[in-house]
This record gives C-alpha cells, structure tokens and sequence, in this order.
C-alpha cells in the first residue's frame, strides 16, 4: 500500500515551513504565477501539483527534504519493529510450546496468550485514534531535530501503524514457528483449569472461537474444530495427569495442533492484519484532514487564488541624489542701484532697504516675453556702460528654483554686459522681512557656483531695520517693579 | 482591448513630483530632495495585476524653459487645431539638444498620449511665472488634473485652485507626505474621471489596492504573533564541561546568559519590525530611536518602555480570568460535567488573582543551573516568567506597524517612535484579551500552540491593532 497523501502532506509541511522566511510579496508571486500556468492548461491547482512544479524548478539532486526525511525515519522503526515481532513471535510461540514429554502444553494457556495479543492490538489502535502517546520519549529520543506540529500530530497514528507491523510479524512468525515443531516434535496438547468447569463448557468457548473458520470453510479443515469428545478426552488434572492420560489413545493429544493453528491465524494474525490496514486507511485519512486544514494551505489557497498586485516600484535611485555640498558662500551686497527683478519677484513690493532714492528698476522672466527679457538685457548694458564698477542685484524668489531660462538669460547678460559686470543674486523669502532658508540659498548658490566664475554672486542681506538695543528692552507685558531684569 | 492609461507628473522643478509618485507607487527608493534637477529623466511606474498594467505613472523633470518653449510653438503654428502637432513637432526637433533635455523628457510621455497631472507647491503663492507651462500643457490637448501639493507649513492652496481651475479639469489637494491611504485612493479614482476609458481600469486598481491593504493588516498581525511566541518562549542555554563550570562563578555565568539572552530578544524585535516594514515595501527606513541599549529610554527593557506599554492590574485580571478558566474547564471535563463548571469558576478566579497579584512585578526569567550530568552541566536563562514582558513587546510591535502602515512612502524623515501615553489595550474586547493571556501563559512555560489556537490569537492581535488605531485617531 501506497502512503502517498502521507509524503504529500509531510513533504508539503516541510515546504511550508522553509516558506515561512520568504518574503510574503514573493511567496504570493511565485504561487499566483503557478496558478495562472495551471489555469492556461487547463489543469485545476492542488497541492500535488504545486510541489512537483517546485520540486522541477528546483531540478535533479535538489536535496531531500524534511518530509523525505521523517518518511525514512519511520521506516526504520517500522522495519525495527518488524524485526523485533519476528523474533519475539518465535521465542514466544517456542516458550508457549514448550514440551519436555511429561507434561501437557495447556490449551488453556494458549487461548489467555491469544486474548492478550487481541486486546493489545485493539488498545494500540484505540490508543492511536486518542492521540495518547506513552512511548513519545522515546521517539523524542530518536529524532535528531524537533518535529513540526504536523509530524507530531501524525505519531500516533504512525506507530500504531509501526506496532501493528510488529504485531503481524510476531503472528506469522509464531504460526510458522508452530507448525516447524509440529512437524519436528511429537506435541502433546490437552487442557486444564483451575476452574470448576465441564466439558461441554469448555467445548461451547471452543466453538465459539472456532466459528470464524467453523463458518466461512467448515469442508476445509474439519479437524481445526475439535470435538466434544476430544474436548472431554484431553482434560488433564495436576493430580491424576498420570492416569487420565493412559485411559486415551496417545495420538488424541496431538489431534490439537489444527485448532492451535486457526486459533492463532484467526485472532492473533488476522486481527493485527486487519488493524493495520485499517491504520493506514486512518493514517491516509489523516493525512488529507492535516492537509486540508494546515494553515499553509490556507495561505497557499489564499495566493493562488488571489491576483498579485506589483506598484510598480522596481526602480531604485535613491542613492542618486545630487551633490548638495556649497563650495561658494554669500558675499556682501555690492554697492549698485541697478535692481533686476527676475519673474515677479519682489511683488507687491521691494523691501526698503533694497530700494534706494536713485535705484532704477528693471523686470524680466516670468510673464515678461522674451523679447521684454531682451529689452531689460540692453537698457542694463547702457547704464553698466558708464559705471566704474559695473554690478546688477538681481532679486529673485528664494523658494522657486532657480531654472534654466534664468541661467540662458545671465548667459546673454555676461555677453552684452561690459566685461567686468558682476551680478549679485538676492533670493527673497516669503515673509521679505525675514532671510530665507539655509536650504533655499544653498540652491541658489550652487547655481551662481555653475554660471561663470567670477561673474555671479549670492547675497542675502539684512533686510530690516533693527534696534540694536532691543535686547535691553523688556517684554510686552513686562510691569516695571515686579522684577529686576539682568543686562547682559 | 484599449491601452493602460498612462499620467505623466510634470510641473516645475522642485514641487514634489516625484513625492507624488513615490507615494502613489509605493516606493521609498525613489530620489527625493530640496534639490531642483533631482529627476533627470523620465521614469515609468507600471501598477500591474498578475503582469496586467491597470496605469502607469512616469515621473518626469520639471520645466527649465517654458516661455523659450512656447514661443517656439507660437512660432510654428497657425491655428488651435495645430497644437498638439507643433508641440510633437518641437519634441522631434530637439531630441538631443541639451537645452531642451528636460522639455523633450517632459513632453515625450504626453505626445504618446499620457494624461497630465500638473503638480504644483501649494505652500508658497501663486506665481504667474506658471503660465507658460501651464499653456504649454494645454497645447498638448491631453486630459489632464492638478495637484495642490503642499510641501511647507503655509497654505496658498485657494489662490492656487483659482488659477489652476483656468487650466485643468479636474484640480485636487494631495499632500504626498501626509495624506492617508483613503486620498491616494481617491486620487486615483480621480484620474480615472479624466477620460471614460480610463475610469474601470483605475477602478480595478483601487480595489486591488484596498484588498493589498487589508491583507497586510492581516500579514502583520501573523508576523507580530510569531514573534511574540518567540520572544515569550525563548531561553538562552549553555552547556558546560566540568572543567568550565568549575572556573567560572555562578554570578558571571548567570550575567553573560542575562546579556545574551537580553541582545536576542532585541534582535528579534528588531528583526520583526524590519519584516514588518518590508510587508509595507518600505526598505529603506532610518529610526530615530536609537540603537537599543539597556540604558537607553526606548530600550526594549527600559523602566521608560514598561510604563508606556504595560498592562494594569485591572486589565491583567480580566484577562488572567479567561486565561485560568480554560485550564479549570479541563477539570470539569475530567468530571463529565459533574463539577457544574466550578473547575472554570475556580481556575478562572485562580488565573485572575495571580496575573493581579503577581502580573504588574518585573520578573525577569532566572538563571537555572542544572546538576552535572556524565560530565556536562546546562545552564539556561529565561523564558521570562512575566506576562508584562509581553504586553511590552505587543505594544511596541503595534505602535510601530501603525507607524509604518500611515507612513507615505515620499516620507523620508526619520521614524520617531516615541512610547504611547496612555493605556490603549483597555479598549480591547474581552475574549481577545484572554486569547492573548492564554498564549502568553502557555508560551512561557515553553508549550507549543496548535493551529487553532494561533489562529485566534492572530485574530486577538488583529483587533489590537484595530483598538490601537481607533485610540489613535481619537486621540485629538
């Protein structure tokens, strides 16, 4: 028998588990994309599938995995215990037929052995359908690493699988084992009880163990049932062992050996038969409910089925930011009253420490066309053309970057511009009061840093009026004589 | 089948565009600065279901020379009817001159018939040096939105409107930085309103989208949870010979157990916010809170941490109330019933007395040194013996997931996760506090959880993370 669906669920769980350190975005990825492959040939996706498709990705001489593993772990309990029922079977069926001439071997005895082994293959299996596991220590022993939930939950039934294996083993081999020393050993069999009990009493539990073959082929083996008359003549008594058995041909001691056989056939070996099919039916059983219901396979189900979703966010350049370090750094305000006010700065108006009694000014960029810009360029040159030291301000607003057309626009300044010229760019800020950010001049004098050297400048002056001895002064809301204020 | 739409971010230099775009395609690897020219050239954004593109936003430079520009489409064209040709005509005149890079990058995507989506700085004035590229736009005859995006803290975003309402159809406040998932959505929809075509596709998108959102929620409250089982199970172990126990004191031992055990649990925790962030694509995200020191007020183990994040004894007990019932349940199921659920009664009231009594105390995990064994010794530290200890981790965990999951991904300043001032667990149900004791309890004393109970506290730290955001947004 085959224990497929066990390999897959172990095998599945083994792949679950070395998936838990996957990225999810991957994982649903990888999976969604083995869908759509599956649904393109028309094929339903399952788990079988699914990890024959990562075990070909993975190609030949992929390493063996957890499942594998476990698998071949139980195996070898399982051949141990084989082993083990076979010698045990041989030994014990030697021990139960023990004869040394003088004695009878006990019938009675025989059945109490059968009823044992019955019940410890029922307990085995009822112990597996519990889940109670008194030998886990020992499994616990034997395993080189811990068990996953999955295995664990799958022991029980795995070892009763295991014993009863070892059980069938014991039985075939005792039978063998009893049917060597038939041939080998002159045996003689009778029965005995401490227990006041008749014959017929006796021979009413015989045919009642006897029914199963008695029933299903009573033409087959007649003498594997015996007869009240056989049952009434083996009695044997601890006192008068001598007697009874002289009274009886002595080859009616040996008629028992076909009912020991069926005996041990039909409720040692069959049962433990039967028990272990039915184990691995339960195991198989198991192993699909594990399955179905392993969180792994939610998780599987749920990308599989579910559409990836990809923003779009492959491309990297945040390491790309541009150079921010400012070689130049601001200079002071050249004496000029030449004012350039470049795409609206200044607007609504200038502050008034910028703006002199003789300041003449000029617009350009932002709405002013082109050909105004062209205009601004020559009326500035004319009056450059008469300075001894020939400086432009030109205010812009320190928030808006500094763009290209400022750039072209200083580029026909410098060529139309008496050589010489200088340009000293005063970015504004909002509030024209106040200086602008250090991030706001650092983009402007990087730009004045990229013109011509020597040409262009960054200034930032001061462009309010304020009271040196404000410091000395006290706060709004200071009451004098309430306290006494520190002067620096 | 009609092509993807596609919006092309353009504007002036410096006003966020690409911030819109890093936001809008969920990438923090996109180079953002205070710089004008950041963006040197155009750069496509797919957003793609199972390799299907929905839209594509591509992220261009900004104007350098609109008014050269548009006198040169002045120049070239005879009627309205022509514009959209002259524009293309000055695309292909210029491809390769360095004066107009920027221009032909910028144009490019529109002539191949993307939507525009104008971004301007809604935080200083209205400028009319706009103008031109607002009519350059125009002249491209494509549909096309604007974006008030505010960079600064002042707000000119009216006289904007005014303006920009001349220009676009459709005009939006969006702040790239600060605005929650719900507008990105709903800018997305608005895209979708530029052009008939464009609506199902955009969409399709949105609800993609919100699924991706939910499920994250979801995957986090699976990575906090394994964490958490982690950290509460977790027991640093070493094995010594004889020779090795005999030269080193009790003390040094069970201090180089307590250091190693202390750096594995903020290894982990710092490992479980990493996933976490990786979950919400943001991979490149600095911290303020600095590396974890046991000294340090934000440290894992600070007396700072626990005040911010533990539990009251109030809380503890109602939550140590289900916790002990569960294992009183289990007498009443010993006696078929016949205890009349006493067992729960008491082992519920058992639980609760000790997580009152016992739950609000620092109690670190001791240090056990066991017998000499065929010549070994094994010392272990750990797993802490204090719920608290987890309700720290939870906290933390959950404040730093809602951090990250409200965090834009054009937000590139540092992550300040500063401890909560209030107890914000209180407002969790009763039965998600329990799950939580539950496996806090069970993961102390080492014992494995089964599949459903982990489900149910995936499903408790779920609503944590609800109860934390709830408190959050009704917090001012």
């Amino acid at each position: 028998m085959t224990d497929s669906p066990l390999r897959l669920l172990l095998d599945f769980d083994a792949r679950s588990q070395r998936d838990q350190d996957q990225p999810p975005a991957f994982l649903h990825r990888r999976d969604r994309k083995f869908a759509l492959t599956c649904a393109e040939q028309g094929q339903a996706p399952n788990a079988r599938r699914w990890l024959e498709h990562m075990a070909h990705l993975s190609g030949p001489g992929s390493k063996a995995g957890a499942g594998q593993k476990t698998l071949r772990r139980w195996r070898r309990i399982n051949t141990g215990f084989a082993f083990g029922g076979a010698v045990f079977g041989c030994l014990t069926m030697l021990g139960l037929l023990f004869y040394e001439g003088g004695q009878r071997i006990n019938i009675t005895v025989i059945l109490a052995f059968v009823a044992l082994q019955l019940l410890l293959a029922l307990f085995t299996t009822a112990q597996s359908l519990v889940g109670w596991q008194p030998w886990r220590w020992l499994l616990r022993r034997l395993a080189s690493e811990r068990n996953s939930e999955t295995t664990s939950r799958l022991q029980p039934m795995l070892m009763a699988r295991a014993a009863h294996l070892g059980g069938i083993s014991f039985a075939a081999t005792g039978v063998l084992t009893l049917l060597l020393m038939v041939v080998v050993q002159d045996l003689a069999f009778g029965w005995s009880t401490t227990l006041d009990t008749g014959a017929s009493g006796y021979h009413q539990l015989l045919t009642a163990l006897a029914a199963p073959w008695a029933a299903l082929w009573p033409e087959l083996w007649p003498a594997a049932v015996p007869d009240l008359a056989l049952v009434e003549a083996t009695r044997f008594f601890r006192a008068g062992a001598g007697a009874g058995a002289d009274t009886i041909a002595p080859d009616r001691w040996g008629h028992w050996w076909p009912f020991v056989t069926m005996l041990w056939i039909s409720w040692v070996l069959v049962p433990r038969l039967l028990l272990f099919l039915a184990s691995i039916l339960l195991l198989r059983h198991k192993a699909r409910q594990l399955l179905t219901n392993h969180p792994g396979m939610h998780a599987l189900l749920y990308r599989m089925e579910t559409p990836t979703l990809d923003t779009g966010n492959h491309h990297n350049d945040a390491a790309d930011l541009p150079d921010t370090d400012t070689l130049i750094s601001l200079q002071p305000l050249p004496d000029s009253n030449l004012l350039l006010c470049w795409a609206g700065a200044g607007d609504p108006a200038l502050p008034q420490t910028l703006v002199g009694e003789h300041t003449q000014l000029f617009r350009a960029g932002g709405r002013a066309s082109l050909a105004e810009d062209q205009t601004a360029l020559a009326d500035i040159a004319n009056q450059l053309a008469a300075s001894p030291e020939p400086a432009v301000v030109v205010i812009t607003r320190s928030w808006e970057p500094p763009t290209g057309e400022l750039e072209d626009f200083l580029a026909s300044a410098r060529e139309l511009w008496p050589t010489g010229a200088r340009v000293a760019l005063v970015p504004l800020s909002l509030d024209s009061e106040r200086e602008p950010e250090p991030h706001q001049l650092s983009q402007w004098l990087r730009f004045a840093d990229r013109l011509d050297p020597g040409f262009a400048s960054v200034s930032a002056p001061r462009l309010h009026w304020r009271d040196p001895h404000a410091d000395l002064l006290p706060e709004p809301g200071f009451e004098p004589g309430t306290e006494s204020r520190k002067l620096p | 089948m009609t092509a993807a739409p596609v919006f092309a971010v353009v504007g002036h230099p410096n006003k966020g565009k690409s911030s819109v775009v890093a936001t809008l395609s969920q990438n923090d690897a996109i180079a953002i600065a205070l710089e004008p020219g950041t963006t040197r050239q155009r750069q496509a954004y797919p957003l793609s279901v199972d390799g299907h593109t929905l839209y594509t936003l591509v992220d261009t430079p900004g104007f350098q020379r609109p008014r050269r520009v548009l006198e040169w489409l002045q120049a070239h064209s005879v009627s309205a009817s022509d514009h959209a040709q002259t524009v293309q005509a000055f695309v292909t005149q210029h491809q390769g001159d360095g004066r107009f890079t920027d221009e032909c990058e910028l144009l490019a995507p529109l002539i191949d018939g993307a939507g525009i989506i104008y971004v301007v700085d809604g935080s200083v004035p209205y400028s009319a040096e706009h103008e031109a590229e607002m009519t350059i736009l125009r002249w491209t005859g494509r549909p096309s939105l604007a974006l008030i995006n505010s960079i600064g803290s002042d707000d000119y975003s009216d006289t904007w409107q005014a303006a920009l309402g001349q220009f676009f159809q459709v005009v939006r406040k969006f702040d790239a930085v600060r605005a929650p998932f719900e507008q990105h959505l709903g800018l997305l929809r608005a895209f979708g309103q530029l052009e008939p075509d464009w609506e199902a596709p955009l969409e399709q998108a949105t609800d993609f989208l919100s699924d991706q959102r939910l499920k994250r929620r979801n995957q986090s409250a699976a990575i906090i949870a394994r964490a958490l089982e982690d950290l509460m199970a977790y027991q640093e172990k070493r094995t010594l010979t004889q020779n090795q126990s005999a030269g080193t004191s009790d003390d040094t031992l069970a201090e180089q157990l307590r250091q190693r055990w202390y750096r594995h649990q903020r290894q982990r925790e710092q490992s479980l916010r990493i996933d976490i962030e990786h979950l919400y694509q943001h991979q490149r995200i600095q911290r303020q809170e600095a590396e974890l020191e046991w000294h340090n007020e934000h440290d894992l183990f600070s007396e700072d941490s626990r005040r911010a994040w533990s539990v009251s004894k109030r809380y503890l007990a109602t939550a140590g109330f289900g916790a002990g019932a569960v294992g009183g349940a289990g007498l009443d199921a010993l006696t078929l019933g016949h205890s009349l659920g006493a067992g729960a009664l008491v082992g519920g009231l058992i639980g609760a007395a000790g997580s009152y009594f016992y739950g609000d105390r620092l109690m670190l995990p001791a240090v056990h040194i066991g017998a000499l064994q065929d010549g070994l010794q094994t010392a272990t530290f750990g797993p802490v013996q204090d719920s608290q200890f987890g309700y720290v981790v939870l906290g933390r965990a959950v404040d730093h997931w809602w951090h990250i999951s409200q965090r834009n991904h054009a937000g590139r300043e540092l992550l300040d996760l500063e401890p909560a001032d209030h107890h914000w667990l209180e407002q969790l149900d009763r039965g998600s506090r329990q799950a939580i004791q539950q496996v806090f309890d069970k993961r102390r004393k080492r014992r494995p959880l089964d599949d459903r109970q982990r489900q149910k506290f995936i499903t408790a730290i779920e609503q944590s993370m609800a109860a934390y955001d709830h408190w959050r947004l009704n917090r001012t």
